[in-house]
């Protein structure tokens, strides 16, 4: 009797705990909310520490989740490239020599202005619900923050990272940590993101990322949002291919 | 002793069919020997030569170039060369000294973005001139003049890119910290020199590379040009001991890649052949001094009997396969330095496809080195072949006891 009383107990504890946790698709539905937008202009200063320490700043248009298009303002030595990605397309405009170059093949590995993000990276959609399969597999505390701890496993080998951990906090739904591997289950990246603000109609987003590219083991790229607004009206010119070569 | 060798050489006359067939045997691995040593020595001199004339006597580099150096790290470069130039061309031995950077490009030539890979060479035009002797090579257009754009290009890209003089080219590569970045230039004129992968290079003045690679007062590499080969060990040995160069790997040549594993590579290919030519010559030699003994166990029988020593045997048949050994080692000699002599001369044309496929820069034609030391080691091993093949048949006509050998009556 007093066993049966036990496992009761037991399987009454275990229903109430996996009641209190959401669901994977809840919790990505919140962070969507926050982390996706119609329309975005930015102006970011990128800092890519290795070697040597090179300052990047660039002015970003963002359309949905697939159009997006980036100037950089400095260096010198790179002012005036332009990016531009349409869909799953990606181009770059290469002032010094005047040329517009599409962005294919082992170009998409490489890391953007030689940063931890590759150009893939910047290709990837952030649409995770239709390509992962996600999961909660509990919750932990990130710099003294609860956080969500999901595990998310792609659908096929189409993904640049089969297999994600992201951590989503608990108040703001802002995946401030994301572990990214390969299909070895080698780790490539950590992805981090910090200092959320709040901006109109109650959007949370985060101003600082830093992403390690794990196999460079001396470098960390820090992206500081300096300016951010969202719903903007942008041009439409932006995102075609006119834009790129437009003086 | 005297004695014992005339006998020897007498003994060669008994059976002339035989002592031809030995004396054949010896002539053809004799022969062959100096053919294959002529080509092997020569292809390794040629890429020796070639290589060094490329990459230098000795090289300075970042430490963690060196130890990733497949992967042309950009990054792992001299960041100032100034300095370390001053410093290696104040040293005794050193004849030149020069940076170079090397960087893979994809090129495109006119609007449309070209899928043609290339390796992009910036380095001071007296490199190009000096050391590649490219100058002399230059089959269209005109050296490099003194604009910063200039660019030769390998006849085999110009040929497969439709390249012209003229023309203009965009260079895309990576920075050394992994940006792209591109540079333009215009086609002066187009180098065959006649190594595969130097004709799919683009030539141009090292400080359009450092641009490309923002590398601004830096090399990846800085080759130093000594006197000599032997010279070029010694010289990298005094090199290693600057206490300003303790921070780079100086490398001699034959530390280097290709050269480090062609050298074992050479080394190997050369012994086999050696002792395949050798082991059947021998076996050959063996065999018809077997029969020899065989037949002649009766005499070999009261020759012991009237008090020839054990080892005056040994030396009568030792002197036999030597005596034949001499005049089929001549022979061969004289028959093998024909074709030796063409391949020094003439050499053969391995073809575009081959001397692309391999990764050391191998000309198209490889020519054989024939000198006196290839003549002697194939005569000497000549020797060998019939010292090998008699010496087993000559001890065990030693070993025969005479009694038993008259009664056998053979």
């Amino acid at each position: 009797m007093k066993r049966l009383m036990a496992i009761w107990v037991g399987l009454g504890a275990l229903g109430a705990f996996a009641a209190e946790l959401p669901t994977a698709e809840e919790l990505l539905d919140k962070m969507d909310q926050n982390m996706t937008f119609e329309s975005r202009r930015s102006r970011t200063v990128m800092t890519v520490e290795g070697r040597r320490t090179r300052t990047f700043e660039m002015v970003g248009y963002g359309r949905g989740q697939d159009d997006a298009a980036i100037e950089y303002i400095a260096p010198a030595r790179d002012k005036g490239t332009r990016m531009l990605k349409l869909g799953d397309q990606l181009w770059i405009y290469l002032p010094g020599v005047d040329r517009v170059q599409k962005i294919s093949g082992h170009m998409l590995r490489q890391g953007m202005m030689g940063s931890d993000v590759s150009y893939e990276d910047m290709m990837a959609s952030n649409d995770l619900r239709s390509r992962y399969v996600a999961q909660v597999v509990g919750e932990e505390k990130l710099d003294g923050r609860p956080a969500w701890k999901l595990e998310l496993k792609a659908k096929d080998d189409t993904v640049s990272y089969p297999r994600r951990v992201t951590w989503i906090d608990q108040e703001t739904f802002i995946p401030v940590k994301q572990e990214l591997y390969a299909l070895s289950g080698m780790l490539l990246k950590v992805w981090t993101m910090s200092e959320v603000k709040e901006f109109p109609g109650g959007r949370k987003f985060p101003t600082k990322m830093v992403i390690q590219d794990q196999i460079k083991k001396e470098s960390v790229t820090r992206l500081e949002f300096k300016e951010l607004q969202f719903g903007v009206e942008l041009e439409k010119e932006i995102f075609a291919l006119r834009w790129l070569e437009r003086r | 002793m005297s004695t014992t060798f005339r006998l020897a050489a007498r003994n060669t006359t008994r059976r002339k069919a035989r002592t031809f067939f030995t004396a054949g045997m010896v002539v053809f691995g004799v022969g062959v020997l100096l053919v294959s040593l002529t080509f092997v020595r020569g292809m390794f001199g040629t890429m020796l030569r070639s290589i060094i004339s490329i990459g230098g006597h000795v090289r300075v580099v970042d430490a963690d170039f060196a130890a990733r150096e497949a992967l042309n790290p950009l990054e792992e470069n001299v960041a100032v060369i100034a300095p370390v130039v001053e410093l290696l061309r104040r040293q005794p031995g050193v004849r030149a000294v020069e940076p170079r950077i090397m960087a893979g490009v994809t090129v495109t030539k006119g609007e449309e973005i070209g899928d043609y890979f290339a390796l992009a060479v910036g380095a001071h035009e007296r490199y190009f001139r000096e050391q590649l002797g490219a100058r002399e090579k230059l089959v269209q257009g005109a050296w490099f003049g003194d604009g910063p754009d200039d660019l030769l290009v390998g006849a085999r890209l110009a040929q497969r890119m439709d390249v012209r003089v003229g023309d203009e080219l965009v260079l895309l590569g990576t920075t050394q910290d992994g940006s792209l970045s591109p540079v333009k230039g215009t086609v002066v004129g187009i180098v065959q020199t006649g190594g595969g992968q130097l004709d799919h290079q683009v030539w141009m003045p090292l400080e359009k590379l450092q641009w490309m690679t923002d590398i601004p007062e830096g090399a990846t590499e800085l080759l130093v040009f000594g006197e000599g080969l032997s010279e070029g060990l010694a010289l990298a040995q005094r090199l290693s001991g600057l206490p300003e160069l303790k921070a780079y790997a100086v490398q001699a040549w034959n530390e280097r890649e290709p050269l480090k594993s062609m050298s074992g590579m050479v080394a190997g290919m050369q012994g086999i052949i050696v002792f395949t030519f050798v082991f059947l010559t021998a076996l050959g030699i063996w065999n018809t001094m077997t029969m020899s003994v065989l037949e002649r166990t009766h005499e070999i029988g009261v020759l012991r009997a009237m008090g020839m020593t054990r080892k005056t045997v040994v030396g009568l048949f030792v002197g036999e396969g030597l005596a034949i050994a001499l005049g089929g080692g001549l022979l061969g000699v004289l028959l093998g330095l024909g074709p030796a002599w063409l391949l020094d001369h003439k050499g053969i044309r391995l073809g575009e496809r081959l001397s692309e496929s391999v990764s050391a820069p191998v000309p198209e034609t490889i020519r054989g080195d024939l000198n006196l030391e290839v003549v002697l080691l194939s005569f000497g091993l000549g020797l060998l072949m019939a010292l090998l093949g008699s010496l087993l048949p000559a001890l065990r006509a030693a070993s025969i006891q005479p009694v038993s050998a008259m009664r056998s009556g053979r």
